[in-house]
């Protein structure tokens, strides 16, 4: 037999019973949209958790802190204890295997003044290496401080579009500032030590500077950014100018990094590298840490929704099978007349075969363009649902998050199985079928 | 001596076919040797249950022999597989049954188109093919119906239409009549004998009834799963043009 002719032989047979074809690949269409809506819907949830760690920054860096928190097994906080961060630190890090780069940080406020424009920026001074290392965002104008010229200062997105004020008491305006354009000069504090009555107040007038674009990543919308050597020069400078006991308050004040930023090679090695860290006696902090067990739920959840989608489309199969079943024993005597006309036995097994594939094919094509559907919906409307069942694992904004996500591969996978189904469901019906007898069609009974 | 002459195209030897049922063994045909030649209208008679039906579907290829051998056109059914048996019946064989055995869903052209189908014949070909052969046993208008809406002759004359479309060597027919009234029946007889003359194909039909045996050559009378007796009609030596063309066709073969 042709293939064009088992094709349309097959498709002849389906379409006499439709009311059967039509029942049987419903039950496949079921079990199709369970099974992509179930794996969707674990898509959708894993993906959410993972966006919206990825707003507090990088996976692989780890945090260590100078006030670190002494976080109990259940992930509480405790309470918090007093680390030392200096350069002893930095060179015991260096021990430690499968750490890609580390950035002791100076965090410190500033004051910026463009006009009559003022801002107060968290500034951060720390190795010009890190702007190529840590995962910075890319840059709108300028250039991050490097080895040739580390002058640079590196103003946040945030910093240059929303954090420059004026106010006389009666109007309060923001002004977006365009470094290229605006002169800016940075001061200190004066609240933290007394200047020196004789000695001039220090300003920097920023000339070279970066800056840095909208990134989902928060730490880098909000904080400014220093090389640390060049921070200390003006750091140095800005001392001379105080007191004599407040000067040696504020040198001893740099000695200590604010944080040190460690970058793992790999987001497989950042609980294993976080341990190492601990064992030093420091407490850190990685978003993994916070991740893996949501992970772990999510997983889990998934596999869960995996088997219910599971269960649907094995009783299709089931119904697949029963339909093929019932099929063989209308059409005994007409198999036995094909048989007698000269068709091959493999032919009678490609033809059944090929109608329980069709059904498993069919339903799944239905079944994946009403998941697609299933999953709009459940994006538009299931929101107060998971906002309820993700309580408490640490996801907000759960309103922009989508819980159905539909990758490219499972319309892909969902067909092939709704076929390998419908083959695997068909295949002892279309054996049982080969098996009859040609002496059935011989029987004179009509 | 002049049938010595002819051609040999079915040749049963020491056939053996025994159905277990329980404990008991039924003999259904218990040692048959005969010959059908080549061309010729054979006749298998006997009562029901004679084990006619059995030997027929044995010829067939239908049913599997205990012993003895059936050699059509050289080769041996008894030791052919499924797949040889289909591209044996595909190429040699046709049938007509009693119930005709059309397929329901399926109008007049196409039920006589399926064995072309199964023969991997293209499509407008087997169309033609199964067109013209309809005209032959004079349905060309009932192309279109489905069997459920032609009478017993009609249906019985499109499963002969589908029995002689791919060209067979060898019709076999049982009890091809036997649903059908007199009138009907000598129609349906007569067409068959005339389209296997015309071609020279050879019939092997199964009945009870004595007087459609007047259509045969030769009857081969069965009963009790033995041969009773083998009787040449004389009809295949009235005709000297029939003969002529037997022995033509040995000459060129």
């Amino acid at each position: 037999m042709k293939i064009i002719d088992l094709i349309k032989m097959g498709l002849r047979n389906l379409s006499r019973r439709k009311a059967r074809t039509a029942l049987t690949v419903l039950g496949v269409v079921i079990g199709t949209i369970s099974i992509v809506a179930m794996v969707s819907i674990g898509l959708g949830m894993s993906e959410s958790f993972e966006k919206q760690y990825m707003q507090n920054g990088e996976m692989t860096i780890i945090r260590i802190e100078q006030y670190g928190a002494i976080i109990d097994d259940k992930g509480e906080w405790i309470g918090s204890k007093d680390q030392v961060l200096d350069d002893n630190l930095v060179n015991m890090l260096r021990g430690i295997e499968h750490i890609k780069a580390i950035a002791p940080m100076i965090e410190t406020q500033v004051t910026l003044k463009s006009g009559k424009y003022t801002s107060w920026a968290q500034v951060r001074a720390i190795g010009k290496d890190a702007f190529s290392e840590f995962g910075f965002p890319e840059l709108t104008g300028g250039s991050y401080p490097s080895a040739e010229n580390n002058k640079n200062f590196v103003f946040s997105y945030e910093m240059l579009h929303n954090n420059f004020y004026y106010s006389n008491g009666r109007k309060y305006e923001t002004k977006e500032i365009d470094p290229a354009v605006d002169k800016v000069e940075l001061t200190f504090p004066a609240y933290n030590y007394n200047r020196n009555p004789r000695k001039k107040e220090f300003v920097l007038q920023i000339k070279d500077y970066a800056a840095m674009g909208e990134t989902e990543n928060w730490e880098h919308n909000y904080y400014c950014y220093m090389d640390i050597d060049y921070f200390k020069e003006i750091y140095r400078k800005y001392a001379a100018t105080l007191t004599v006991e407040d000067r040696k308050k504020a040198l001893a004040a740099i000695e200590r990094y604010s944080i040190v930023y460690v970058n793992v090679d790999n987001i497989k090695n950042v609980t294993a590298v976080q341990d190492a860290i601990k064992e030093l006696g420091y407490q850190t902090y990685s978003d993994m840490q916070y991740l893996e067990p949501l992970q772990k739920t999510s997983n889990m959840l998934q596999l869960v929704l995996g088997c219910i989608g599971g269960v649907a489309m094995f009783v299709s199969a089931i119904n697949i099978a029963n339909t093929m079943v019932m099929s063989i024993y209308e059409r005994t005597r007409e198999i036995g007349i094909m048989k007698v006309l000269g068709c091959m036995v493999k032919d009678v097994r490609k033809l059944f075969l090929f109608e329980a594939a069709m059904i498993g094919l069919i339903g799944s094509i239905i079944g994946v363009a009403l998941s697609f559907l299933a999953s709009m919906a459940i994006n538009k409307y299931g929101g107060p649902i998971f906002a309820a069942l993700m309580q408490g694992s640490g996801v907000y904004d759960v309103g922009e998050a989508k819980f159905s996500i539909i990758p490219w591969w499972l319309p892909i996978v969902a067909s092939a199985l709704g076929i390998a189904v419908g083959v695997l469901s068909g295949y002892l019906p279309a054996r049982r079928a080969t098996k009859i007898s040609a002496i059935e069609a011989m029987k004179a009974n009509a | 001596m002049e049938a010595t002459e002819r051609k040999k195209i079915i040749e049963v030897k020491n056939l053996k076919k025994t159905y277990i049922m329980g404990q008991e063994k039924i003999k259904a045909v218990e040692d048959v040797s005969f010959e059908i030649y080549d061309g010729e209208f054979c006749c298998l008679l006997g009562t029901s249950g004679s084990g006619k039906s059995t030997l027929l579907n044995l010829m067939a290829g239908i049913e599997k022999a205990t012993s003895g051998s059936i050699i059509i056109r050289g080769k041996d059914v008894v030791r052919m597989n499924e797949s040889q048996l289909a591209k044996f019946r595909q190429t040699s064989e046709g049938f007509v049954f009693q119930s005709y055995n059309l397929i329901g869903t399926m109008t007049a052209v196409e039920n006589v188109e399926l064995p072309l189908v199964f023969k991997r014949v293209g499509k407008k070909k087997r169309r033609q093919m199964a067109e013209d052969m309809l005209k032959k046993v004079g349905l060309g208008e009932r192309m279109k119906h489905k069997p459920s809406e032609m009478s017993g002759g009609q249906q019985q004359r499109v499963g002969i239409a589908r029995a002689f479309v791919s060209k067979p060597r060898i019709i076999f027919a049982d009890e091809p009549t036997g649903n059908l009234d007199t009138r009907t029946t000598k129609e349906v007889m007569e067409l068959i004998s005339e389209m296997a003359r015309a071609n020279k194909q050879t019939i092997v039909m199964v009945t009870h009834d004595n007087s459609l045996a007047n259509y045969a050559d030769r009857i081969i009378r069965i009963s009790d799963g033995k041969v009773l007796s083998i009787e040449e009609t004389g009809k295949n030596k009235e005709s000297d043009k029939k003969e002529g063309q037997i022995t033509n066709e040995d000459n060129r073969q």
